[in-house]
């Protein structure tokens, strides 16, 4: 008997199918789709935004921890032996002396105030990726002096309407500019490159080697603060406390400490708009497609009672009726995951551009397991409370009643 | 067979009662083929629903095969539908998405028939109606009299034990209304099926053997016909 109830009912849910409304068959998986987009779509970009602050800043900015002066100094001493230090921690990569200062950049009749990075390049390469990213001329190294790296956003073009932000207006690799250290020395030094990391902060620097900065500040041994690249990212709260384990007394400070107040804030209230986003989709997701669902159903009531009254089992109706919108919620998951996917495709041909960067869309599981079960658990249950109302209702209402 | 005590069955529309039966009662034999019959609105298709176990008395005994059926569930009436009684519905009552052939088939196949078997049980019904040729055809394709020809189809293909027909000719002309009227009569005369319909045509009673005459909800008359 079990059997014979789901043949009938797969035959009759069959039948609807092949013979029901196209229209209302096509609709119907079209809304879930785009129902099933939605819901996918806003948590795969915002992921993609966070994904990217984590490793715009690991790669561009901070590496994973930067250790900075310790208590009531301004600078770090000593930074060769501690350097030694943390390059004999079997979890470092590498790690980057940099010190960082105010300075003023003229070129022709343009001036521009920024900072101005010193760093050793041979170091900083196994530690970021600023030296990968140089659009025009070359990356620094370690011997030189009287050279510059300029930021892209600080070079800025000859036309200044094509400027992101004021600029120094364009000067040319191999053309020089003058730069005023902030203990008042200005020099005139060759621009060697030009970097575009894509990252805000990183292309308004300028960039010189260690070497020149000590000689214009007449220091050695020095720096504002040291990046460090771990072997993994993720676990900077244990790195942080692994370095102090091995006897750092500089302050260490996870990129998400380091970054602080606004990007953090940024990240939570992303976090924030995906959650409500996602709830508020989910709401409509489930409306939509119940009120579609349910319409569709209800419709049938005349065929429901016809059916009951020829002597089908109830159940064996609702069975029908749940096993349509089953079919409804597969084809619709599945042309929500061709559009998803053509939409992800497209995004990561044409990202979006952010401050931080181009965002990808990262496509977590997560979000596409939520949307295709709230898909099928509305489904089923809009499906379901209206067959088994009108399979319920007595015989004659049904099959005279309205509709 | 039929045994119908006291029946009544009230609508109540807000404050307004229509008292649609007020008590009815008859017995109906194994093999009778009885008629229905009364000016529009006496009450035959709520009696015929009420014994077709498709709609509740408001009050009143029914027992069908000695079975008291006024105590069944929702379940137990459509099992007992499906396994014994056949409904011609006065306005067809057919499944819009399916064909002539699995309209006449669906109640065989939910009993679990043999595919075979129900097919050609189905396809034998229709030719008897005379609507063979039509069997892959939808509802909206057809004309009324045969949407009735195919009800008609339908309710036998379980052989039942009881067969309702609630002006299952309304729509035929003289010749398929004989048609129709004789094929039941072959199955009663021959298989002794059990038949109650409901009629208002005068020249119909020539094929029963008796008729029961219904006057605002009550049985007014019961006459033997001379066949
Ligand atoms: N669902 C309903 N609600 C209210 N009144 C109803 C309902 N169904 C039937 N009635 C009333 O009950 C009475 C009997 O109706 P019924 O359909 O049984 O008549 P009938 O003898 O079959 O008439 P006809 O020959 O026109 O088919 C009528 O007065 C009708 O208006
Ligand atoms: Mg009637």
């Amino acid at each position: 008997m079990k059997f014979q109830k789901i043949s009938v009912a797969l035959f009759l849910a069959g039948k609807s199918i092949q013979r029901g409304n196209r229209f209302t068959f096509i609709l119907t998986v079209t809304i879930m789709a785009l129902v099933f987009v939605n819901l996918v779509f806003l948590p795969s970009i915002i992921s993609g935004v966070v994904v990217n602050f984590n490793t715009q800043s690991i790669d561009y900015s901070f590496g994973n921890l930067i250790i900075e002066p310790r208590e009531k100094q301004v600078v770090i001493t000593n930074v060769y032996s501690l350097k030694r230090k943390l390059d004999q921690i079997p979890e470092v990569i590498g790690s980057s002396p940099r010190t960082q200062i105010g300075a003023t950049y003229r070129y022709k009749d343009n001036t521009q105030s920024g900072p101005l990075i010193a760093l050793s390049p041979k170091s900083d390469m196994e530690v970021t990726k600023i030296g990968t990213k140089v659009k025009e001329g070359y990356f620094l190294e370690d011997t030189d002096t009287d050279s510059i790296v300029l930021g892209t956003t600080l070079t800025g073009n000859q036309d200044s309407r094509l400027d992101k932000s004021d600029s120094l207006g364009g000067p040319q690799v191999g053309e020089r500019i003058s730069v005023t250290f902030s203990n008042g020395v200005t020099r005139d030094l060759v621009v060697k490159g030009i970097l575009d990391s894509g990252v805000y902060n990183v292309d308004l620097a300028g960039y010189v080697t260690t070497r020149e900065m000590e000689q214009v500040l007449g220091v050695k041994d020095e720096a504002s603060s040291i990046l460090v690249k771990m072997r993994e990212n993720g676990k900077e709260e244990y790195y942080k406390n692994l370095l102090m384990q091995y006897g750092v007394q500089e302050k260490v400070r996870t990129y998400k400490e380091k970054a602080g107040g606004f990007v953090n804030d940024a990240v939570t209230a992303f976090e924030i708009i995906n959650t409500i986003s996602t709830g508020v989709s989910l709401v409509i997701a489930t409306v939509v497609t119940f009120i579609v669902i349910f319409i569709n159903t209800v419709n049938k009531r005349r065929q429901i009672g016809i059916l009951k009254a020829i002597g089908i089992n109830k159940r064996v109706i609702v069975y029908s009726y749940v096993l349509q919108v089953l079919v409804i919620a597969t084809c619709g998951t599945i042309l929500g995951l061709a559009l998803a996917g053509l939409l992800v495709m497209y995004l990561n041909i044409n990202p979006l551009i952010f401050p931080g960067g181009a965002v990808y869309p990262v496509v977590e599981p997560g979000p596409f397991i939520r949307s295709t079960i709230s898909l099928y658990l509305v489904s089923i249950i809009s499906g379901f409370i209206p067959s088994y109302n009108t399979a319920n209702e007595p015989i004659l209402e049904a099959i005279r009643g309205p509709a | 067979m039929i045994n119908a005590t006291d029946i009544s069955r009230v609508y109540r529309m807000g404050l307004v009662e229509v008292h649609a039966l007020s008590g009815v009662s008859f017995d109906i034999g194994k093999g009778e083929f009885v008629g229905i019959v009364g000016a529009s609105g006496s009450g035959k298709s709520t009696l015929l629903h009420i014994l077709g176990l498709l709609d509740l008395p408001t009050s009143g005994f029914l027992s069908i095969n000695g079975i008291d059926v006024s105590a069944m569930n929702d379940d137990e009436r459509t099992e007992f539908r499906l396994n014994n009684l056949g409904y011609v519905f006065q306005d067809y009552a057919l499944v819009q998405e399916l064909t002539v052939l699995e309209n006449v088939s669906l109640p065989a196949m939910m009993r679990g028939t043999p595919r075979d078997e129900y097919l050609h049980k189905s396809e034998e019904l229709l030719n008897q109606v005379g609507l063979i040729h039509r069997m892959h055809h939808r509802q909206y394709e057809l004309s009324g009299g045969e949407q009735q020809r195919v009800a008609i189809a339908r309710s036998l293909i379980n052989s039942p034990t009881l067969l309702f027909a609630d002006e299952p000719c309304a729509n035929l002309d003289t010749k398929s209304s004989r048609n129709i009227l004789e094929l039941f009569q072959k199955l009663n005369a021959e298989l002794s099926q059990t038949i109650i319909m409901v009629t208002h045509e005068e020249w119909h009673e020539a094929y029963m053997c008796r008729v029961l005459v219904l006057t605002d909800g009550k049985v007014a008359d019961q006459r033997a016909c001379k066949r």
